[in-house]
């Protein structure tokens, strides 16, 4: 039965076939942003044409490596309808890791571009730490990493004596600073992560589980998607790519210490959701969080090329979040909002 | 076992945990029994109490309030930077911000349907903008003529017990009447326990809502103000230490995040137990910077003890 | 023929019901069976038997010859028997073959790798089988039902040829919100499908059940009352079968029911929600009880949530008292006298946490306070009055909701409403999950309100409880009103005779 005829009973004008128009329709949620970013670099452009030099958008992609590494991560856990909020804990307790392993002023070890693995695993064993307890433990997400959060932040606080560790390895800093082809390292970094993430969100079943789990999770179950396992190991990605970040952090900075990841979770989430993936989950994309990355560190830089002082950034990344959480939220879903 | 019993029982293990904890402390160091230390210790936690005593009634809703450290920092910076020019009207301002935080909260939570976490989260950062904005990004200091004149209330000593204690006892008793006497506080923990039946039976559920979120902001401004006029200064930083404590003490103190149970001596009783481990782990000679460690694990497995997982069908 | 689906004896029961007694069926290979049943008749435990979801208390089922448990619905679906529920089981944010072949990814990984076009090359294979033509890459959410339903039966048919036994489709409802072109062809696969599985299909549309199964099995109580082959089946033969047990008149309290009916309470005008019911139109006195019958998916339930304030109407007109209300919220529908009595207890009608009496004055709590500070004594005092008067068994107002049983936890939702003082009571199937002997005294509860002039409506949860209760019932039938009777004492309609309007 590869090819079934079409019944002849059933004689009818049209054939017997509900037929679709395949061609899906634009979806303007999905382009919003491209559009928000455009229209911001018009209007920064605008009030300071030195935001339109090479250089400056050099800056630009450069200033974006490491959110946009944080938010490969972060995004496969908001699709979920989770939240990671100890984002900021496993990269400063990476960053740690990371200089304390490379030539240093602390302690004794030279291990080179070869700590970064060393980081990026320790950011997947805490982010399997999230998974399980939130899973196994049944506790919420947001409360399982608000806590496992500080408790990194507390572990890189005293492994140190609250004293940053320098790094003093050239080498291991042109991971971030070195540049291949014009552009700095770290850009290409965050390119890899890119590609590794667009891989896994389209062509493995972690990334279709995710969206299935997002969407409907009963469902999900009914179906057979291993659920614990999937929600663990969405946890464990974060967190890898938590620690690369880590591991740029302080590759970048020179040092590794607790504050080295200040204010990186709120950038994170709010470039998830101004990029359009919706908390409630099942709706968005890595690659709107890329674009959600840009629209936050372009806003940032023409900020400050215009001359805001920097701390209203924190304010305005509040009113993003709200504005976009309320844009993308498909309020027919929610009976109860808590 | 009855529900009766069970319920007994959640009650007792916060207060059995705090006397054996000082009981404890007690064995390693007699002299931490002596009333003058009991009272420097109580009045030590009772701004961490202060800040988590509003946001339990956020809590007992079953929603959460991220924002409170980000409001007590905003309060003492609006406090410190105000004082020399207006005196006490100043103390107005510094608490009618703190409320205002949580109308803001209130209503983006209602109006919006963001979830109250990512809402606080975002609030909280808007507060810390006006914090650095109010400051001019730096620590302002209080002068001592200013803290005698306006804040004697909240740092003084009355018959020999520091006013904070007193401070945080009439708070205390005030949001204890309110949680217990008044329609509100039931209502609030009927929303916590069941929203759908709350909705059904024609309540106006959005408005208990957000007065809790109002009350949360203004116990976050006042805990910020009595944080002001404890250290002299105020500082866009000065509670940013205190978000992962105050929630930990609201937990620990028997208040499931779920939502429905709870009350604010429960909140106290958690927050001595907070300052006691504190000071524990500092004789035994755990440093500061490992504290956050013990506080993670323990708010995470707190959570874990008290949260009603009948309630949730699909943990997220 | 040879049996692919066998149950023997089967029997479920849940806390107070035995949801199935004793059921025995078999379903044939290459044999369309019918299942027809009034509401409550045990049609949906079964099939979440046959899902996996519920576990047999006794009794025995046999799949392809073998003894058969289901351990989850996966399981059922990887032995071979697969649903097609009303409510779809599609993730719409995942594309068609990715829906099809959830779960079962492994047969086109490359190296952890997902070989997208092989997948959709699969998938198309399938899609043919239901005819249905689309580009197996597109998004669900793009989809209209009747085509996602196909994507559905298609994954059922993906079995085919993937595992060695044979296929049985169930179909539960799966006409009910089609098109009457999509039904034509729905039907037609199932008889091109008839060469490759067999298909248990459920609906409550008498003449469809009889033109696509060869053979019917009808329940009733949880039991199968009766089978036929369909040739020999007629709609009212299957209708009698349907119904069955007589009416006792003592059970209802039928010398109650009022003759006589107060002045008019309520209007309702045109009302309609799209997508649930149309222009239902009626008025309502005093001490008058007003029974609703109809199916699932007759709109009925949405409309007892519209009285709520639950589901807002889209047209329409509301009139309490001759004063036009709106119905946006609960708040609204509360404060214009209704009172809503909601079919999940535990979920909407009950607060778990609170106390008895706390419950009882939830509504009407502003009576109970000042300054917003509550007066405990009065409060027990009032409150302490109803459990008497209700007989509520309780230990005191303060027990907590939990520890009462359902029967007295529902007496406490309907005194909730009395002191508040709601002027019409909407009862959603109010005896839902309750013993016995409380459902009587629900009866005598609900003909007190109507004595002390409360006006009801009622959505029962038999046949019999609407037509011994009420005065007049109304027929609701694909949100329509088919019907109308009046249920005086003594000159009760028939339950055939509702039941012929339903289906």
């Amino acid at each position: 039965m590869r090819k079934p005829r079409i019944p002849a009973r059933l004689s009818r004008p049209t054939k017997n076939v509900l037929a679709f128009d395949t061609v899906e329709s634009i979806n303007w949620r999905a382009l919003a942003p491209i559009g928000v970013f455009f229209l911001l670099c018009v209007v920064i452009a605008i009030f300071s044409p030195n935001f339109l030099s090479v250089s400056n958008a050099i800056r630009i992609l450069n200033a974006s490596a490491i959110p946009v590494v944080l938010v490969m991560g972060a995004t496969f856990v908001i699709l979920m309808g989770s939240i990671d909020l100890s984002v900021e804990g496993i990269v400063a307790l990476c960053a740690v890791v990371t200089a304390s392993l490379v030539l240093n002023d602390t302690f004794a070890s030279d291990l080179g571009l070869w700590a970064i693995p060393f980081a990026v695993l320790a950011g997947g064993i805490i982010g399997g730490i999230n998974g399980s307890t939130h899973v196994y433990l049944k506790v919420p997400s947001f409360m399982v990493t608000l806590g496992i959060g500080f408790v990194c932040l507390g572990i890189a606080t005293a492994a140190l004596g609250g004293f940053p560790v320098r790094i003093s390895d050239r080498g291991f800093r042109a991971l971030t600073l070195g540049r291949t082809l014009g552009l700095p390292n770290g850009i290409w970094v965050a390119a890899a992560a890119v590609a590794v993430a667009m891989i896994v969100q389209e062509r493995t079943r972690l990334g279709r589980y995710v969206y299935a789990i997002g969407t409907d999770e009963t469902t999900a179950r009914q179906s057979g998607v291993p659920i614990e396992r999937t929600r663990v190991l969405v946890f464990v990605l974060a967190g890898l790519f938590s620690g690369l970040a880590g591991a740029m952090a302080a590759a970048q900075l020179g040092q590794g210490h607790a504050l080295i990841a200040s204010g990186r979770l709120f950038t994170t989430i709010t470039a998830v959701v101004v990029g359009g993936t919706a908390l409630s989950g099942g709706v968005g994309s890595v690659l709107n969080s890329v674009v959600g990355v840009l629209i936050v560190i372009v806003l940032t830089n023409g900020m400050v090329l215009m001359g805001v002082p920097p701390f209203v950034q924190q304010g305005v990344q509040g009113f993003l979040i709200i504005v976009a959480v309320t844009l993308a939220l498909d309020r027919r879903q929610l009976l109860v909002v808590k | 076992m009855s529900d009766k019993q069970k319920e007994l029982l959640r009650n007792l293990v916060p207060v059995f945990t705090l006397l054996i904890l000082v009981l404890g402390i007690a064995a390693y160091e007699p002299r931490f029994l002596r009333p003058a230390n009991l009272i420097t210790v109580t009045a030590d936690t009772m701004t961490l109490f202060l800040m988590a005593s509003g946001a339990t009634f956020v809590i007992m809703l079953g929603s959460i309030d991220l924002s409170i450290q980000a409001v007590a920092s905003m309060t003492s910076c609006i406090l410190a930077a105000m004082l020399p020019m207006f005196g006490g009207t100043a103390l107005l301002v510094a608490l009618a911000a703190g409320g205002l935080a949580g109308v803001l909260s209130g209503l983006v939570v209602n109006n919006f349907r963001i979830p109250s976490f990512v809402a606080t989260l975002a609030i909280g950062g808007i507060m810390t903008s006006v914090a650095f904005w109010a400051s001019n990004e730096r620590s302002i200091y209080i002068s001592d003529n200013d803290k005698s004149a306006w804040l004697d209330w909240a740092t003084g000593t009355t018959a020999g017990i520091d006013n904070e204690v007193i401070v945080g006892i009439l708070v205390l008793a005030a949001l204890t009447a309110i949680l217990s006497l008044t329609r509100f506080g039931r209502l609030v923990r009927a929303v916590g326990s069941q929203e759908q039946a709350v909705v059904a039976s024609g309540i106006n559920v959005n408005r208990i809502k957000f007065l809790a979120f109002v009350i949360s902001g203004l116990m976050a401004g006042l805990a910020g103000i009595v944080m002001a006029a404890r250290l002299g200064s105020g500082s866009p930083t000065l509670a940013s230490e205190f978000l992962l404590p105050a929630i930990a003490c609201i937990i620990v103190g028997g208040t499931a995040i779920t939502g429905g149970v709870g009350s604010i001596w429960k909140t106290f009783v958690g927050a001595l137990i907070i300052a006691v481990v504190r000071i524990g782990m500092t004789f035994v000679g755990v440093t500061v910077f490992a504290q956050q460690i013990v506080f993670g694990l323990v708010l995470v497995l707190a959570v874990a003890m008290t949260i009603d997982r009948t309630k949730v069908s699909v943990v997220k | 023929m040879e049996s692919i689906l066998e149950l023997e004896s089967v029997t479920k029961e849940f806390p107070g019901v035995r949801a199935l007694d004793s059921v025995s069926m078999h379903v044939d290979r290459n044999e369309v069976v019918g299942l027809i049943g009034e509401n409550g008749a045990g049609k949906s435990t079964l099939v979440k038997i046959l899902a996996g979801i519920h576990r047999i208390d006794a009794g025995t089922m046999k799949f392809g010859g073998e003894q058969a448990s289901f351990r989850s619905p996966r399981d059922a679906f990887d032995r071979g028997l697969t649903m097609v529920f009303q409510e779809q089981s599609i993730i719409q944010t995942l594309t068609v073959a990715e829906n099809i072949f959830l779960g079962r990814e492994r047969e086109f990984l490359r190296f952890g790798i997902i070989d997208k076009r092989a997948m959709n090359a699969a998938a198309k294979v399938e899609l043919a089988k239901v005819h249905l033509d689309c580009d197996p890459a597109t998004k669900c959410a793009n989809l209209d039902f009747a085509a996602r339903q196909m994507v559905e039966i298609a994954k059922a048919l993906s079995l085919d040829g993937r595992i060695d036994s044979d296929i049985v489709i169930l179909l539960d409802e799966p006409t009910s919100v089609l098109e009457r072109r999509e039904i034509d062809l729905l039907f037609e696969i199932i008889k091109e499908l008839k060469n490759k599985a067999s298909i248990i299909f459920i609906s409550h549309r008498l003449d469809e059940v009889l033109q696509v199964s060869d053979r019917v099995y009808v329940l009733r109580d949880g039991a199968v009352v009766h089978e036929t082959a369909s040739k020999d089946a007629t709609i009212t033969g299957l209708h009698e079968h349907m119904v069955g047990r007589q009416l006792d008149h003592r059970y209802y309290r039928e010398n109650k029911q009022r003759q006589s009916l107060g002045k008019p309470v309520l209007s309702i005008r045109n009302l309609s929600i799209d997508g649930e019911f149309r222009n239902l139109s009626f008025d309502l006195s005093e001490g008058e009880i007003l029974g609703i019958a109809g199916v699932v998916g007759s709109g009925r339930e949405a409309f007892a949530r519209c009285l709520g304030g639950l589901l807002p109407p889209s047209g329409g007109e509301i009139l309490i008292d001759g004063r036009a209300v709106r119905l946006n919220h609960p708040h609204q529908a509360v404060n214009a006298g209704f009172g809503f009595v909601p079919s999940e207890r535990k979920s909407e009608g009950i607060v778990i946490g609170l106390s008895v009496s706390e419950n009882m004055t939830l509504a009407a709590g502003k009576r109970f306070s000042k300054f917003g500070f509550i007066s405990f004594e009065r409060e027990r005092a009032e409150c302490q009055r109803w459990i008497d008067r209700l007989r509520i068994r309780t230990p005191s107002t303060k027990t907590p909701m939990q520890s009462l049983s359902g029967g007295n936890q529902q007496k406490v939702v309907l005194s909730k409403w009395q002191i508040f003082g709601s002027k019409v009571a909407v009862l959603d199937h109010p005896t839902r999950g309750i013993d016995v002997g409380a459902k009587e005294d629900v009866y005598e509860l609900i003909r007190e309100m109507a004595e002390q002039g409360v006006a009801i409506i009622l959505l029962g949860d038999t046949l019999e409880e609407v037509i011994g209760l009420s005065n007049v019932i109304l027929v609701l039938k694909d949100g329509e009103v088919s019907a109308r009777f009046e249920a005086p004492v003594g000159a009760k309609p028939d339950q055939i005779d509702l039941i012929s309007k339903m289906v």
